[in-house]
């Protein structure tokens, strides 16, 4: 098995796309006639939107995403060699300020935010992987 | 699940049929009985025998928690609309407080729902029935929905009914004490009722989807185990765990279209 896709349910698909296009500059490559489902350009494993209807349909249940509510335990996190722009920018378009840009012990620089669904996403430098 | 581009056949999601009035309809061709598995919700129903003038009968429900049996003979037929959770309200106006399980019919559904009066005279055909009937909803007396539990509705299904009445208090902004007032007094049953009903279908349906053994069935639907399942299939569905009738009807609360008329076997 590959990972395929990672989907994320949300009240509003389009809406998501469109803050993910202002947000964190991605963009899109396809959404479904039915409003249901879109998928973001991010390569081989695309990240995707799915809305919270289409979910109940395959009977699934869960914990909505929503701003208000306790973010769920997993988050998406964006790699940028600009983490201060990047934090900055997607706070200037709606999303919520968890941690500022910071520095880690292995030099890494990390924020954290969450998206317009209240979902955790992580903004962070670049980082060599160290092999031998 | 991802749609894949190209996919164009219409997708009718459960909180789009829950956001409608939905219209039903049924002519026996056979006799026979039927139980149907309670959802919580208001039905307008016309009940009539089939080209026989004179035998248009309304019907009016309250929300639903119990089994209800019915026995039918070749051409007795039925059309009905199934009303949204939350516009209970609007068939029966204040007295939704009280109309957990109840069943108006003749001059008494009338009495409630005027607009039945002139459907009453109708011929017995059930696409001029569907259609004169479909009009109701729209013009009864408290048409005004309240956000908060329109919302609350969603996110009861959206959990599959694994949601505390705090937390869904806390959604809308109110207390757990105002929610469950303003919930009876629009859908016309308590909050933690409605949950067990949402919990109970969605249990149904994943026992009906087969290849999952029942015990995971009680789990991922909220169960502690397959005996709190079994109380809840006995409290709703009226059926003890292994003697089920096999017409069993199901309302199709999630909206799915799927047909599940003996389903739910297993249990």
């Amino acid at each position: 098995m590959k990972l395929g896709y990672t989907i994320i349910y949300v009240a509003d698909v389009p809406a998501t796309v469109a803050f993910y296009e202002t947000a964190f500059g991605l963009t899109q490559r396809f959404v479904h006639e039915s409003n249901l489902y879109a998928e973001m350009d991010t390569g081989d494993t695309a990240l995707a939107f799915a809305a919270d209807s289409a979910a109940e349909m395959n009977g699934l249940a869960f914990a909505p995403n929503e701003k208000a509510a306790v973010p769920a335990g997993w988050e998406i996190c964006f790699v940028t060699d600009d983490v201060a722009g990047g934090f900055a920018k997607a706070v200037e378009e709606g999303c919520t300020p968890v941690t500022a840009p910071e520095t880690k012990p292995w030099g890494q620089v990390v924020a954290y935010v969450r998206d317009m669904n209240g979902c955790i996403v992580e903004i962070a430098s670049p980082i060599d992987q160290v092999r031998d | 699940m991802p749609i894949p581009r190209g996919y164009s056949e219409a997708i009718v999601t459960p909180q789009q049929s829950r956001s409608v009035e939905a219209v039903w309809s049924y002519v026996a061709t056979s006799s026979g009985r039927g139980v149907i598995l309670p959802d919580g919700r208001c039905d307008l129903i016309l009940r009539f025998r089939e080209d026989q003038r004179g035998t248009v009968q309304p019907v009016v429900t309250g929300p639903a928690t119990q089994p209800y049996e019915i026995r039918y003979a070749a051409g007795d037929g039925w059309v009905g609309v199934r009303m949204r959770p939350e516009r209970g309200i609007a068939v029966w106006g204040n007295a939704i407080g009280t109309a957990k399980d109840q069943v108006r019919r003749g001059a008494e559904a009338v009495t409630l729902v005027p607009a039945l009066a002139e459907l009453v005279d109708m011929a017995p055909c059930e696409a001029e029935l569907r259609a004169g009937l479909l009009d109701v909803p729209d013009v009864l007396a408290h048409q005004d929905v309240d956000a908060r539990v329109a919302r609350t509705v969603q996110q009861i299904h959206l959990t599959g009914g694994r949601v505390s009445v705090v937390e869904l208090a806390a959604r809308v902004g109110v207390t757990a004490r105002h929610l469950g007032r303003l919930f009876q007094s629009s859908v016309g049953l308590g909050v933690k009722t409605y949950i067990g009903l949402v919990r109970f279908h969605r249990a149904l349906r994943l026992a009906a989807r087969g290849g999952v053994a029942l015990s995971e069935v009680a789990f991922e639907a909220g169960f502690a185990d397959q005996a709190h399942l079994s109380r809840a299939v006995r409290r709703f569905g009226g059926i003890s765990p292994g003697r089920v009738p096999p017409e069993l009807i199901l309302p199709d609360v999630a909206g799915s279209g799927q047909g599940l008329f003996g389903a739910a076997g297993q249990f």
